[in-house]
Formats: structure tokens, sequence, C-alpha cells
């Protein structure tokens, strides 16, 4: 295997000795330059005024994501036990979710019980590490007591955002996020409800990941 | 699923041509994807700057490919991951079964990858006793009928929705239904069991991130989060040239793709994988290994066509493509159509076994036009279109006429009487303003479309009277 690796890292170098690979204009060639710099999108959007909660409830809206904005941590709390009372839960650590929302979700299934469990849960409960208010998406870093499977495996999806969650674009994630970023496994950045359009471009949500996803927005 | 060159395209073109189906299938789509796409072009301020800036850092990875690779591998094996290369398909198949062999993996739950159809993996596999099951929808249909996939994006756009529920009720014994949302529901209630029983998830990589060793894939299923969650080995299988080199340059490109491909802003799951699970995290996989393919690529990085490398697979040269659009991607003879395949193609099988598809284009420039990575299609296809004529030996005849011509186009009174006497043989033959027949040797050029009659008076009579008019006035 090692051969291989050697075998090709000589033909790229001399490949790349007779290669025809278009001279980069000036606009790309500073673009490439700055590009660890905050992205011009975040910046678009801070000049617009539009406040990111706006804009995110509107863009997860248009996704087909059902939101409800709360003012108080009381009122997200409140939210929460309303929309899972009665139905089988999967949740995040308790300690991981905001407005002490562990409390409503006492009883619920962790995500280190076993799987085929888990797969039978109503709806998955998380909190998010980024709500991104250009694309209307959450972002969720893996780690201890912020299983994957919880946004994944059952039908139904609740996050509970903060107002301080958010952010303008994943370009401001990556770069606020950098260091719990490095750290983890894995992060994954959910817009809309899954869905598919395989067949004929028919529209058509919740083919393996849930179909239905709700965010709680609180104070 | 092996690359079908029989027939060449010519014929594997008429054939589709012919098709009804195929032409249903084909008009429902690709229209349709072209236009989401432009809207959703136009929900991006500054969408060509962004193009710009990620041609550039396309273009900048390949100048430095090999720093690229040894600077990525460094950083995946700083996360965790275990790294291995292959020089060609054959031997990406034999590294991945080998890792199925020694961890025990019995089945195996793929998530859509184009480079494991270019590698023919299911079948090697197989082979080895290890069950695969695809799990996107689409191709886990192409699967069931053992078909092959016909678009980059939608392996089933030539499939209507009627011959999905047939292929589904004969497969998996279930009712017959053609509504979308019972179909899927089917293949979610089959395929459920399968992520939870596979033990290796297998993915492709939409981008590998030079700087830290990120691994990106995207999905709107959720198949991709499946596959690289719950079996405890991930392989990812990806080109070489899939690499851009920060993160920046990431979130430029899923501002691209996604706009580009289905014309969404974002792909509904976006999962970048740093390694194989942490100390405390609940699932992820105990192995992550990553298998850097070349099969042909170094080989189109010696040359004129070293761009194509740049390819995101968005398939939005597909959809705009007037060739494509008519016969659809089976005709192009192998895993990648369209305009990308026709120069792909040729690239990783040999150019003598596909010669034929470069000349599978108008050189309309609508492949260039909707490229995010801006690539010259259109040159790429002349260059190779050169290259196959510079290699195979033309019939005589030709080589005389094309000499012929070159006498007469060079002499200017010489090429006017010419032209004046073929404008008048051909205006005699035009039926309403075309000509459905030509005669001699140009028959060949009419067996295809029909030629418009010339004018009846040229443009160079035009201009100049036009220019005299203008002078008197």
């Amino acid at each position: 295997m090692s051969d291989a690796r050697a075998v090709i890292l000589d033909r790229i170098e001399r490949a790349l000795r007779t290669a025809r690979i278009p001279a980069v204009g000036d606009a790309g060639a500073r673009a490439f330059q700055a590009s660890d710099q905050r992205d011009a999108g975040a910046r678009a959007f801070q000049a617009s005024g539009v406040p990111l909660a706006d804009r995110f409830v509107l863009e997860a809206r248009a996704l087909g994501v059902e939101v409800f904005v709360e003012s108080t941590p009381e009122a997200a709390r409140d939210r929460l036990r309303t929309l899972v009372a009665g139905l089988r839960v999967l949740s995040w650590n308790r300690d991981r979710l905001p407005y002490d929302c562990g409390a409503v979700v006492g009883e619920a299934l962790p995500g280190s019980a076993p799987r085929e469990e888990q797969a039978h849960a109503d709806v998955g409960v998380t909190a998010c590490h980024g709500a991104i208010a250009e694309t209307g998406s959450l972002a969720l870093i893996s780690g201890p007591g912020c299983s994957r499977t919880v946004s994944l495996l059952p039908p139904w999806h609740i996050a509970v955002v903060r107002h301080e969650d958010l952010l303008a674009t994943m370009g401001d994630f990556f770069l606020s996020r950098h260091d719990a970023m490095a750290r983890a496994a894995n992060c994954t950045f959910v817009t809309g409800p899954s869905r598919t359009a395989d067949i004929e471009l028919s529209l058509t949500v919740g083919v393996h990941g849930p179909g239905k996803v709700t965010v709680v927005l609180g104070p | 699923m092996s690359s079908d060159a029989s027939g060449g395209f010519a014929q594997r073109a008429h054939d589709a041509l012919g098709n009804r189906q195929l032409h249903i299938a084909l008009d429902r789509t690709t229209a349709q994807l072209g236009m989401r796409r432009s809207t959703a072009v136009a929900s991006l301020d500054n969408f060509d700057g962004v193009r710009d800036q990620a041609r550039a850092a396309k273009m900048q990875v390949l100048r430095t490919l090999g720093d690229s690779l040894r600077r990525f591998e460094e950083q995946l094996i700083a996360n965790g991951a275990h790294v291995h290369w292959a020089d060609t398909g054959a031997d990406a198949n034999r590294i991945i079964v080998e890792i199925a062999t020694r961890t025990g993996v019995r089945r195996v739950a793929k998530s859509k990858s184009m480079v494991s159809e270019e590698t023919h993996l299911n079948g090697a596999l197989e082979k080895a006793g290890i069950a695969v099951i695809e799990t996107d929808l689409g191709e886990y249909i192409v699967q069931l009928a053992n078909d092959r996939p016909s678009h980059i994006i939608a392996p089933i756009v030539h499939m209507t929705r009627e011959q999905v529920g047939r292929v589904m009720h004969d497969r998996l014994a279930v009712p017959y239904s053609d509504d979308t949302q019972t179909l899927a529901r089917y293949a979610r209630e089959r395929l459920r069991e399968e992520f939870l029983q596979a033990d290796m998830g297998l993915s492709g990589a939409n981008f590998g991130v030079v700087e830290n060793g990120t691994i990106c894939l995207v999905t709107n299923e959720g198949n991709g989060r499946m596959v690289t969650t719950l079996p405890r080995v991930h392989v990812a299988l990806m080109g070489i040239e899939k690499l851009v080199p920060t993160m920046a340059d990431l979130d430029r490109f899923l501002k691209l793709l996604a706009r580009s491909a289905t014309g969404q802003k974002l792909t509904v799951y976006t999962t970048l994988i740093r390694g194989p699970r942490r100390a405390g995290d609940e699932c992820g996989p105990e192995e992550l290994h990553v298998v850097l393919l070349d099969n042909g690529r170094t080989n189109m990085l010696a040359g004129e066509t070293a761009e194509i490398l740049g390819c995101i697979r968005c398939g939005a040269c597909l959809n705009a493509c007037p060739v494509y659009r008519s016969v659809g991607g089976h005709a192009y003879g192998d895993v990648y159509p369209g305009p990308v395949g026709a120069i792909v193609t040729p690239g990783l099988r040999g150019l003598d076994r596909f010669a034929e598809l470069p000349g599978a284009s108008s050189l309309c420039g609508a492949c260039r036009d909707v490229c995010p990575v801006r690539l010259d299609i259109p040159r790429m296809l002349l260059a190779l279109r050169h290259q196959a004529v510079e290699r195979t030996p033309q019939p005589f005849a030709l080589r005389a006429g094309l000499k012929m011509f070159a006498r007469v186009a060079t002499r200017p009174r010489l090429y006017r009487a010419a032209t004046a006497l073929v404008r008048r043989a051909l205006r005699a033959r035009a039926r309403n303003g075309w000509i459905a027949k030509a005669p001699g040797m140009a028959s060949g050029w009419t067996a295809f479309r029909d030629l418009r009659a010339p004018a009846a008076r040229t443009f160079e009579q035009q201009w100049r009277e036009r220019q005299a008019s203008r002078h008197r006035g």
C-alpha cells in the first residue's frame, strides 16, 4: 500500500510538468489569499440590518420546519412539555439541554440506550451548537451526552435553541466553533426535514432521517 | 454493472431517442432541475464571485496536488483515521474487501458514491461473500432493478414513477403503487433494518479539507448520516482530486454545490467527519478508513483535461446539455454521463474505447455557463476530439476533401465562386426553406438533421449593400 502511495505521488509530480491548469484571475487569487477572514456573506448580512432571529425563523419555516418563538425560559420549557407529552422520548443528556429542559424529558431514553430501543422512540430532543440564520440550519457537534442518533433515528426531531446560538452564516460558525469542532468526531448541519426527490423530482419528506423538525427558539 | 461501450454512443443514442418512456422521464426532470438552479443561484449575493473563488481554490489544489494530498493524509492520521492509497479501481476494491475481512464485516450499507460505481465495488464485495446494500433511494431502486444510474445526482432520472412502483412490487412483494410518498415509505421500512444491522458503512466524500483532514458528506435523505454513525467501521472512498484547501473554501463550495445540483441553498444534511468516535461518544464508528483513489486521474492531470479534476459532481451540466436531455445518461456507456462524462470517461477508461464521447456535444457552451467551478468544458471536448483524430488514421476521401477545402477557402475569389455554385445547388433542393437530403458526400450531414437552405444573398453582399445605402443616406 505504501507502494501505491509512492507511485501515485510520483505520477502526480510528473503529470504537473505537462498539466494544463488554467491561470486564475486576480479576483480569484485575492479571494484565495483572504480565505480565512470573516466571509463576505456574514458582512453583507450585518449590513442588511435584518435581526438574526427573524432571518432564521423565515428560512427554517421555508424549509418546512415548525418554529415556536418563546420569550422566557419557562415558556420554552412549557412548550417542550406540551410537544412531547405522552410520547416515547429519546434525548441528549439532561445537562446538555438549555432552560432546564432536562426536567421535562426526565424519563427519556439516553443516547447510550440500545439502538433498537432508540429506533422506536417517537421523538428526539436536542439542543444545538449553532443556528445558522442564512440557511435555517441547526449545527450539532457530537460528544458525550450529545449522541448523533437522537437527531437521526426518531421520525421527529425537536431542537431547543437559545437566542445566543444564532449565527449569521456557516462561515461564522466555522470560525467561532473552531475548537469545539476540532475536538469532536462529527459535526452535522441539519437544514430542514429529511427529504428525497429521486422519483421524478417529487418531494417526499422523512426518508431516512426525521420527516418532521421542530425548533423551540428561546430568549 | 460493468461499463458498456458496446454498439458505441451513436447506436445507444439512436436507441434512446426512440424510447418514449425515457423521454417522458427526462422531460419531467431535467428542465425542472435547470429552473430550480436558476432560482437558487439568484438567492446568493455575488454568485459569480463565489464561483471565481471556488475555481481559484480548485486550481490551486491541482497545482499543488502532491503536497495537498500529503498534508491531507497527515491531518487524517492525526484525527485517528487510517489512510489507504489505491492505484486502480481493482486495488481500491481489494483494500476495502481486506478491511471488511479483517474486521469481520458481514453486511455493508452504502450511501451514494459515484467512485464506488466507477470501481464496481458492489460486485467485488459480493464475490467475497459480503452483503452490500445501497441506501440512497435512487441507488436502492437501481440495485433492485439490476439497472445502472443515469444521472450523477438523480440516479433514476430515466425511470417514471410507474416503473419504480413495478420494480418495488416485483422485488419487495409490496402492493403496487405509483405514489412517491408510499414508495419512499417502502424503502424507509426496508432500509431501517439494514442500517441497524450493518457492520460497515461505505460512503464517498464530497470534499476533503486539506488544512484539517475533514471529510464532508452531503445527503438529503439522511442515509449518509446513518452509514457514518451506526456501523462500527466507516470507509470513505474518494478520488484524489476531491480536496479543498480550507474550511473557508468548503463554506463556498457548499454554497455552490446544492444550488447547482438541486436548487437548494444547502443540502439537508451536511456532515463533517473529523475521525472515528472519540472517548465518551455514544455512537460513531470505532474505525475510520479513507481510501484515496487514482484510477486514471493522474493521466488526466498530465494533459489538456487537467481542469476537469475540479469538477464537484453537481450534475448541472447534465441538466443544461441538449444532448443529455435528448439521450439520457445510459447512452454515454459508463458511470459519468453528460458533458462532464464525455471528458472524464475517456480519461478514466481510455480515449480509444470512448473516442465518440467528446463528439456527443454541440459545443453550445451551456455546460460552461452553469458550471459552479467555471470549467471550460467545450475547450476540453475540442482538445479530446483533436487527440482522437490525431490518433486514428482518417479515410483518404476525408483527407483529400479537407485538403481541397483548404485550398479553396484560402483563395477568396475561388471561394466566392465555389460557394455561389453550392448555394444555388442547395437552394434548388430546398422545400419550405429546409433540405431534408443532401446529395453525395454531404448526405452524411443530413442523415441526422435537416439543413437550412442558404439565404438568397450572402452576408457579405448584404453588408456591402447596407454600407452603400448608408453612404448615400
